[in-house]
């Protein structure tokens, strides 16, 4: 079900400058990955407006979350869409262990990081056997029992919900009464972390792999790829990473309740923004987050006030135009010269 | 748990099994016919439900009377959103199932918006209707009448879609249009017409059950999102594409969702049976009657 | 339409802008007070009518009104010099976290000097804490979890009861039923999923087993379940003589459709508001609920002891062209509350506005409600917001608890 044609994957070197070619191009994305995140760190600093670094910190929150995805869902070619279980696994994990035991939030991002990719992996187990629609469904559907457990389980406040207490601003206990800055350079920080482990994986054999796994798993079986464990490595890294942007989540807002950290429409804001930029792409995701979030953000803020449903009828045109108008992802635009370039220069 | 008390269960379960099969058939049929899920199937039922509601205003008339108007409608809209999205994203070249999900999911949150906008966001009820209300009583077991009736629509329409499928030019089409979608080009089928057809025929089946349901809920904007997860399960566990796999996958989850209500906490019902779909394709992959 | 399209244009200069941290310099007569509501999804309804609700109460301080209420007399408030209350409104669709954002966007964008909010106990949790950290009083207009005033907030103030304060007053009724001489042994709790159900429900199981009540069912459901035969059924068993609903609108529509269906006529009910005070739902069922008493902060029928309440009703119906509800009333009054102490304080500072609020003394007759007055104690709740009990009958609600606010003694059973 998942036809889906590769962005051309980075050629197989065949010749000794052709790899020479090749190793400069990594070490030319690395550069320009080097400039773009320096960058990013200093947006915070030139827009002061409390409103907008809070739009800037979700945009880079869902591009981290939606880079993570991408792992599993366009490299690996999997449509999760249940990850919304890691976001909350991660956001319960660390409100709990902080509230409860006092356990600082980056030992209950860490914690519930690893948690997740053990529940990734158990699940993994059974799910990897379904194709198509019958996984994505089966991961909404045990992203809801999920959901439906903690909702009834009153040992992590069921439906009340988690409510950090006010603490001192520390980046100890990630807690900041009014300054947004720290809280966007960690989002930006779990991003290249999330990007780095992507760009690693591109070039490794796990990332050939799943490349080989998306295009045509039984045909990459054929050739000795081991599909199952490949799948199983991409679920594990991808919920790690969520789950940690789910415990970022939990300390930025300070208050988590089932709904609001493991509802399905969190499923779907983590795939939009890697499909809408292009999905199994290293920037897609970014693109994508760039787009989407700062337009939902300001159209509710602006136009959802009058509870007419116009907020609503503009996004779903936009998610619908978006994904007709450029299938490959808004990345494609700019991408389309580089590989009919490429293309020609093929022998 | 007395005897009555579980053939109240029982019956309830069955009635409501029915119901989700009518709402999930549509589904299961565009699906079969060309491999896309419609994410905005919740959404047609609700906008089912809202012209129900309008046309019952504006006529007077019961549901039962419009319901073959508001099957009219909804077929119009299933061709009309075929023709003017999914058309367009099946052309796409790369990533084709994530452009089918994102592009009926944009569809589904758009007509949100529009049910918001033209109805706002009350709650809408139909009043005064012939079956809302009414109960057949049987040794002490209650039958809601509407349900009565959504069942008997619900058998109804699975037995003409039978005969569609099986004794018409149009179902050998759409049968021919499955099993190879690009042989049917050579022997003169134009497949856009098929694919336009069939999405008005899905949808005009969840205009059956939009019809049945507006006289016994309350109507909303979100409406739909409540039955739509309930849809796909009954879909995938029935097998996709397969017209009698959701006739008795929507059976069983009626079943198995009251019956879970009254093992588990109310709160947990809905636990049961997404268990259930789990175990089935982890032993079966392609659902109960899919092929693989 | 242009409008709106000039407002999203406006965004994205707001965007442009942001980096100068350019902004407009307040108008000096005018005190701007943020309004945060669910405008989309689920429970949008309630967000429009508070709107209207609100701006009701704006209209009453900023024009002439001839009413006894706080600030209806002449226009404006006196204590800044007659400036006007502005109100921004802002769509938090019941997340906690957009709740938040939209709470800072309002203060540090729009320079509000007070928010008013938020329905869902769960985005009032996150709006309060951002209020607090900024210093500007936020007034809880119709949140109801007792959670949300016992977290130390200074800048927290609820006029309305809280969940505590109704179910005290419902098992009040029902010992004053018992003392007439009614039988009343059990009680079945019935209950939505989320904070709200699940609070409301703590309380009435720890009051009745605190003063004698058997409960003889406690079901917690799915909210929008797409049907609740299987809950209702267990209810029909138990067959309580008191059946206590905790439900949003949706839910008690279906939850009474259900019981007609299988035949199941409670004793008597005995609901926690919300869904039950929504005039949609007897629109809809309420022949269905003939005698249903529900608790509220508000009924028309206080027009009797409360003079206002009709010239209030009709202003409020003219723009939402509906009733005052059990909701309304309250978003009506929160702002009006707040417009006393920001007159008062004579100043759009946190502090000085905190400190009126704290001060507030407005007697039960300057207000819509069966209160006794608005005076907040040192957590911000008004301790003397009495709740009543409704009844109905025929097709409208009549007051019949606590005496002091009864317009007819309660029919009890509900059938009978």
């Amino acid at each position: 079900m998942t036809s889906t044609t590769l962005p051309a994957p980075a050629a197989v070197p065949a010749t000794a400058s052709a790899a020479r070619a090749f190793a400069a191009k990594r070490r030319r994305t690395l550069l320009v990955g080097l400039v773009v995140f320096a960058g990013m760190a200093a947006l915070p600093y030139l827009v002061r407006d409390v409103y907008l670094q809070n739009v800037l910190i979700l945009t880079v929150m869902y591009a981290a979350l939606s880079q993570s995805w991408n792992i599993l869902g366009g490299y690996c070619g999997q449509i999760s869409l249940g990850h919304a279980l890691y976001f909350g696994l991660g956001a319960y994990f660390t409100s709990v262990l902080f509230v409860t035991y006092g356990v600082v939030p980056w030992g209950g991002m860490l914690a519930g990081g690893l948690a997740s990719a053990g529940v990734a992996l158990l699940l993994g187990w059974p799910c990897f056997r379904l194709a198509g629609h019958y996984f994505s469904i089966a991961t909404i559907v045990i992203a809801e029992i999920g959901l439906l457990l903690v909702h009834n389980w009153d040992f992590v406040g069921g439906a009340m919900g988690i409510q950090w207490p006010f603490n001192p601003d520390s980046w100890w206990t990630l807690q900041f009464a009014r300054d947004k800055v720290p809280y966007f350079h960690f989002a930006l920080g779990l991003f290249v972390a999330v990007w780095f482990v992507t760009y690693l994986i591109e070039d490794s054999r796990w990332g050939y792999w799943w490349r080989a796994v998306k295009d045509d798993a039984q045909a990459a079986e054929s050739l000795g790829v081991e599909v199952f464990r490949s799948k199983m490595a991409a679920a594990a890294v991808s919920a790690f990473f969520t789950a940690i942007g789910g415990g970022f989540y939990a300390a930025y807002v300070s208050y988590i309740d089932p709904e609001s950290v493991m509802s399905f429409r969190f499923s779907l804001l983590f795939a939009l923004p890697a499909v809408l930029g292009g999905i199994g792409t290293l920037w897609g995701a970014l693109v994508g987050a760039a787009i989407l979030i700062p337009l939902t953000e300001i159209s509710r803020s602006y136009l959802g006030g009058t509870g007419s449903g116009l907020d609503l009828i503009l996004y779903g045109l936009l998610v619908m135009l978006v994904a007709l108008a450029r299938p490959e992802g808004v990345l494609s635009l700019f991408k389309r010269t580089r590989t009919a370039r490429n293309q020609e220069a093929a022998p | 748990m007395t005897t009555q008390a579980l053939a109240q269960v029982l019956a309830s379960g069955l009635l409501m099994g029915l119901i989700y099969a009518l709402i999930a058939v549509g589904l299961s049929l565009i699906f079969g016919l060309m491999d896309v899920v419609n994410f905005a199937h919740g959404e047609f039922l609700m906008i089912a439900m809202y012209a129900t509601f309008g046309l019952v205003l504006a006529t007077q008339l019961d549901p039962v009377v419009l319901m073959p108007l508001v099957a009219a409608l909804l077929f119009a809209l299933g061709g009309a959103s075929y023709l003017g999205v999914v058309r367009f994203a099946m052309r796409a070249k790369a990533n084709q199932g994530m452009v089918q999900i994102f592009a009926t999911f944009g569809l589904a949150i758009l007509l949100q918006g529009v049910a918001q906008y033209l109805f706002t966001p009350d709650y809408r009820n139909v009043q005064n209707t012939w079956l809302g209300g009414r109960t057949l009583e049987v040794g002490g077991v209650f039958l809601p009448w509407p349900q009565i009736f959504g069942a008997v629509v619900s058998l109804a329409a699975f037995g003409g879609l039978h005969l569609l499928m099986s004794r018409t030019d149009f179902g050998r089409a759409l049968e021919a249009t499955r099993e190879d979608q690009g042989a049917v080009a050579l022997v003169g089928i134009d497949r856009n017409r098929v694919f336009a057809l069939g999405w008005g025929l899905g949808a005009a089946l969840v205009g059956l059950a939009g019809a049945v349901l507006a006289v016994f809920y309350y109507i909303h904007p979100q409406v739909g999102a409540s039955f739509a997860l309930i849809a796909y399960v009954t879909v995938a566990l029935g097998g996709f594409g397969s017209v009698a796999g959701a006739l008795v996958a929507g059976v069983i989850v009626g079943l198995v969702e009251a019956f879970t209500a009254v093992i588990l906490p109310p709160a947990l019902k809905s636990v049961g049976v997404y268990a259930l779909y789990l175990a089935v394709v982890f032993v079966r992959p392609q659902g109960l009657f899919g092929r693989l | 339409m242009i409008r709106r399209r000039d407002l999203l244009v406006g965004g994205a200069g707001a965007l442009a802008l942001a980096g100068a941290g350019l902004r407009p310099a307040r108008a000096a007569d005018e005190v701007v007070v943020g309004v945060l509501y669910a405008m989309s999804g689920a429970s949008a309804q309630v967000g429009v009518d508070a709107r209207h609700a609100i701006e009701t109460a704006l209209d009453i301080v900023n024009a002439d009104h001839a009413l006894d209420l706080p600030l209806a007399k002449g226009t404006g408030l006196p204590g800044l010099g007659g400036a006007k209350i502005r109100l921004v409104f802002a769509d938090h669709q019941a997340d906690p976290q957009k709740g938040r954002a939209e709470a800072e966007r309002l203060i540090t964008q729009d320079k509000v000097a007070a928010l008013v909010g938020c329905y869902q106990s769960a985005v009032s949790n996150t709006v309060s804490a951002t209020a607090e950290r900024y210093g500007v009083p936020f007034v809880c207009a119709d949140s109801s979890s007792p959670s949300l005033h016992r977290r130390n907030l200074k800048f927290f103030f609820r006029p309305a009861a809280h969940d505590e304060m109704f179910s005290a007053a419902m098992f009040d009724f029902l010992d004053a039923q018992r003392a007439k001489g009614q039988t009343i042994g059990s009680v079945a709790l019935f209950f939505e999923d989320t904070i709200y159900g699940v609070d409301s429900a703590n309380v009435q199981r720890k009051l009745a087993g605190e003063r004698g009540y058997k409960v003889v069912a406690d079901i917690k459901y799915k909210t929008n379940s797409p049907s609740l035969t299987a809950e209702v059924q267990q209810l029909k068993t138990a067959n309580a003589d008191v059946l206590l609903p905790t439900s949003y609108t949706t839910d008690a529509i279906l939850l009474t459709k259900t019981m007609a269906e299988l035949g199941y006529k409670p004793k008597s009910m005995l609901a926690q508001a919300a869904g039950f005070a929504e005039k949609v739902t007897y629109d809809t069922v309420g022949d269905k609920l003939q005698g249903l008493i529900s608790r509220g902060s508000f009924s028309l029928d206080l027009a009797a002891k409360r003079p206002s309440v009709g010239a209030v009703n009709a202003l409020y119906k003219a723009r939402a062209a509906r009733d005052l509800n059990d909701n309304s009333s309250r978003q009506f009054m929160a702002l009006l509350v707040l417009a006393d102490a920001v007159n008062r304080a004579g100043s759009t500072d946190g502090q000085k506005i905190r400190a009126a609020l704290s001060a507030t003394d407005i007697p039960g007759a300057q207000t819509i409600m069966p209160w006794k007055r608005v005076a907040f104690g040192p957590d911000g709740q008004n301790t003397e917001a009495d709740p009543v009990l409704l009844q109905w009958v025929g097709d409208k609600f009549v007051t019949v608890f606590p005496d002091s606010a009864a317009v007819a003694p309660a029919l009890w059973p509900m059938k009978a």
